[in-house]
């Protein structure tokens, strides 16, 4: 029974995971390019639903959609200020870029909000359920659904719409879709405002039920990097199922082995994945 | 034979940019490839040069299986290539580009040093030496190319438009070095577009089309085959329509 | 021109009889460690243009088996610097031969995680201190402990290692495998049709800035006496080794002594004037660097001045001749 309430919060996680990995891949997808600040967005996620709670006073939709609003213009801002012409420049340039930038938003929040974790003050959104014996806190259960929903929609917006095929256009080829009348700068920039936006929706989901601070950003940009590996780079839907099986692997770890261990064993797995299956388990080339 | 390329094919998932391209080359020939534009050519000679695996086929180069062989195994047994858009290595100068190319054949920094400026003089780019590439012009980097793979020493040189972009006057030019340095005793593959520069260097000419050889003769003869007419004209009706 | 690097090593080797103060010469002693370690990773960051973001790992090794060996068996430290430089290896290895058959991004991904894998590991590993860490000899048992009470005779053993690394790497930008390395860094695809053995040259590149990087280590240990999991492999150690290359100059010989020249001094006084607030603020405006470099001029400080600053002013001496 332990172990199946294990693997359904794993999975809950996991989910919230696929959802901002999604937005990692959708960036690597178009723009061959790697944001290492993504778990910085997943961290000013949390602290903008902090401040939506505290000083709007707003519930639970309030603050994910003002963290959704939030890192969605943080990233366009950051798209027109700086990755614009890092795209043009050189390797160590685009590394250095969002490296800094990481840096600068975590040590941001921390000189604001200070080192030390908060928890958001109580939400509407308390509780269990009981699942035939399996305990789930509502919390978890809404974020891991809302999560799933948005991966999905994302999922369906990048292949299913005319906006989706534009931005495909010009991750394929940016002279053929300015031909075709596509602004390829318009297209990237939404692309980094989805990407910040998904981060910063999962950083509010899962500060429905985990305290936060400025450093956990660390971690979540490494959770990212390996969900995207294991998925196969630059694929939605490859992160979706790969971010379901990180949350399961961690959650399992930390039951088996103790938590501290549930981060050794998913930056493990990047190793070995790197040696095993570089394209990823689910990708293919 | 030099070169031997025996039924190559090269897929993009689907899209097959080179579909069952046969091709053999005499040490010594200079052999033009001809094509419209999307035929394969670079996609082929990135195949030939080692820079892409054929998904199918088989290249041979001086008797040795060369297919599955990396791009630097390709350059060390002396098959040398430029590429369509100039690669040059824009923070280096240009003695330093052509240095890397001459480190091949030897290891000791005064001898490359030594094997570079030869060249650049060669290609007329001793004026240049000690600037950056970067400063360089289209027809410059263009020579850069060249000189740089001259320097590798290699016995098949591939030029993909390496003659493209140039000025009439910097185009005789271009072609005289190209006519130097098969006088030397290396074999060349010319991608050209311009059928001036084709007709007046090649003695045979390759035509590919979809991924295909159509033709393969004299230059003289193979311009008025009907398949490569139209071939050509094909794509200038739906250009039109497009228009 | 050719005078400068002498003018440059003359300063720094007078530099402690000049500044007689404790607080000078130990301030100059931390700019000689963070100069070799950020010049180790010039090596693969700069010249090859492989961006590692886990360097730490190697600077982390270093400082902890010396520390280590001693803790074991009472060894003098120093005993332990090959043992540290042999570990960076294997680590080296394990990351780049995998990833440099790959493109880019994914080397500087493996790196940072396993730099934290490799934290995550020691902070809850007991023989190695935990998240407490590691102390050696806390009094000299003889001259071998390498125990001074000024930091002067540290100074020259660390200027003497920093010497050591800045002549491989100038002997290294003056042979092929300097050219092979900045042609990898400026177009891979173009170095391979050129017989550049690329995957091959990043791996060495990548295993000699480790060795470096690990001996920048080993001499923080033998000076400090105590390592953490923090300040041996913590995310900051990397990014003080890429501030420092990337504001003087990556993939220049001089760049990272420069950085390391004008950016330690200033951490040390914004760390006084900040007090114990300092570290957000510091890092606020470390970030804001890098971000600046990457944005306006990824040579950093001497490809601006060689670029930008010089042509200025020789325009301007130019002017001033003429008639
Ligand atoms: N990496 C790639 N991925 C997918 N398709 C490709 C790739 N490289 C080339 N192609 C396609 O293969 C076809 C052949 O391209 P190639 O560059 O070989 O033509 P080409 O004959 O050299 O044309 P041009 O004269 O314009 O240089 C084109 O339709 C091109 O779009
Ligand atoms: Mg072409």
């Amino acid at each position: 029974m332990i172990l199946l309430q294990v693997i359904a919060a794993g999975l809950l996680l996991g989910a919230v995971y696929a959802l901002f990995s999604s937005g990692l891949a959708l960036i690597w997808g178009m723009m061959n390019f790697i944001n290492f600040a993504h778990g910085e967005f997943v961290m000013a996620g949390m602290y903008v639903a902090f401040l939506a709670v505290v000083w709007l006073k707003a519930g639970p939709a309030g603050f994910t959609l003002a963290a959704a609003c939030g890192l969605f213009i943080l990233g366009v801002v950051i798209y027109f200020a700086l990755i614009r012409e890092v795209l043009r420049g050189p390797m160590l340039a685009q590394i250095l870029s969002t490296f800094g930038l990481a840096l600068f938003l975590r040590y941001a929040a921390f000189f604001i909000f200070s080192p030390n974790f908060v928890t958001l003050p109580q939400t509407a959104l308390t509780g269990t359920v009981d699942l035939d014996g399996i305990y789930l806190s509502v919390p978890q259960l809404v974020a891991g659904a809302v999560a799933l929903i948005l991966t999905l929609a994302l999922h369906l917006l990048l292949s299913r719409t005319q906006l989706g095929s534009r931005l495909l256009a010009v991750a394929e080829d940016r002279e053929a879709a300015m031909l075709m009348g596509i602004r390829p700068d318009r297209m990237q920039a939404l692309a980094w405002g989805l990407s910040a936006a998904s981060a910063g929706i999962a950083g509010a989901l899962i500060a429905l039920s985990f305290p936060f601070s400025p450093e956990v950003g660390g971690s979540f940009v490494i959770i990212a990097f390996v969900v995207v590996a294991l998925g196969g780079f630059g694929s939605v839907p490859g992160a979706m199922i790969a971010g379901l099986i990180i949350g399961l692997i961690e959650s399992l770890s930390a039951y088996w082995f103790g938590p501290v261990y549930k981060d050794v064993v998913v930056y493990g797995l990047f190793v070995a994945l790197l040696w095993l299956r570089p394209q990823g388990l689910l990708g293919t080339q | 034979m030099l070169l031997e390329a025996k039924e190559v094919s090269r897929a993009f998932g689907s899209f097959l940019a080179v579909d069952g391209a046969s091709l053999e080359i005499e040490e010594g020939e200079i052999v033009g490839l001809i094509g419209p534009n999307g035929a394969g050519k670079s996609t082929f000679f990135n195949c030939i040069a080692g820079d892409l695996a054929p998904t199918a086929g088989r290249i041979l180069f001086a008797g040795h299986d060369v297919t599955e062989r990396s791009a630097e195994a390709h350059a060390r047994l002396g098959i040398g290539r430029t590429f369509q858009v100039p690669a040059t290595f824009t923070d280096m100068t240009v003695l330093e580009n052509v240095m890397v190319g001459a480190f091949l054949r030897h290891p000791e920094r005064a001898a490359a040093r030594a094997r570079a400026l030869e060249i650049l003089k060669r290609t007329g780019l001793s004026g240049v030496a000690f600037q950056r590439a970067r400063g360089l012009g289209t027809p410059g980097r263009k020579r850069l190319e060249i000189a740089r793979v001259l320097a590798t020493g290699p016995r098949l040189m591939l030029l993909d438009e390496a003659l493209a972009g140039l000025t009439p006057a910097e185009l005789q030019g271009a072609i005289a070095l190209v006519r130097a340095i098969h006088e030397e005793g290396v074999t060349l593959v010319v991608v050209e577009h311009i059928m001036e520069v084709i007709l007046g260097l090649a003695r045979r000419v390759i035509v590919f089309n979809e991924g295909r050889i159509i033709a393969e003769g004299p230059p003289q003869r193979v311009v008025g085959e009907p398949a490569v007419i139209e071939a050509y004209l094909g794509r200038a009706h739906l250009g039109r329509r497009k228009a | 021109m050719r005078w400068r690097p002498f003018a440059l090593a003359a300063a720094l080797l007078v530099y402690p009889l000049l500044f007689r103060g404790a607080f000078y010469q130990d301030m100059g002693a931390l700019v000689l460690i963070q100069a070799t370690s950020a010049s180790a990773w010039n090596i693969v960051g700069g010249y090859a243009g492989q961006v590692s973001v886990g360097h730490a790992v190697f600077f982390g090794a270093g400082a902890y088996l010396p520390v280590l060996f001693y803790e074991l068996w009472q060894l003098p430290l120093f005993v332990g610097v090959p043992a540290g430089i042999a570990v960076s290896l294997a680590f080296a290895f394990i990351i780049g031969l995998p990833t440099f058959r790959l493109r880019g991004h994914y080397f500087s991904m493996a790196t940072i995680a396993v730099a934290e894998l490799v934290r995550l590991i020691v902070s809850n590993s007991g023989f190695l201190g935990g998240a407490i860490g590691l102390m050696g000899p806390a009094r000299p048992r003889g001259w071998w402990d390498l125990v001074f009470r000024s930091a002067v005779p540290y100074y020259y053993i660390f200027l003497a290692v920093l010497g050591l690394v800045l002549l491989a790497t100038w002997q290294m930008e003056r042979s092929r495998f300097g050219y092979y390395l900045r042609a990898i860094r400026a177009d891979e695809r173009a170095a391979k049709s050129l017989g550049v053995p690329v995957s091959r040259y990043k791996l060495y590149a990548f295993m000699l800035s480790a060795a470096f990087t690990a001996a920048a280590g080993s001499l923080y240990i033998i000076k400090t006496g105590f390592i953490d999991p923090e300040s041996g492999f913590g995310i900051l150690v990397s990014v003080q080794m890429i501030i420092i290359a990337a504001l003087g100059g990556a993939g220049t010989l001089l760049g990272p002594l420069l950085g390391a020249i004008l950016l330690v001094p200033l951490q040390t006084a914004t760390n006084t004037w900040f007090g114990g607030g300092a570290t957000g603020l510091t890092y606020i405006f470390y970030g804001g660097i890098i971000m600046l470099i990457a944005r306006f001029e990824p040579g950093g400080l001497i490809e601006l001045w060689r670029l930008r600053i010089a042509p200025l002013l020789l325009r301007r001496r130019g002017d001033a001749h003429a008639p």
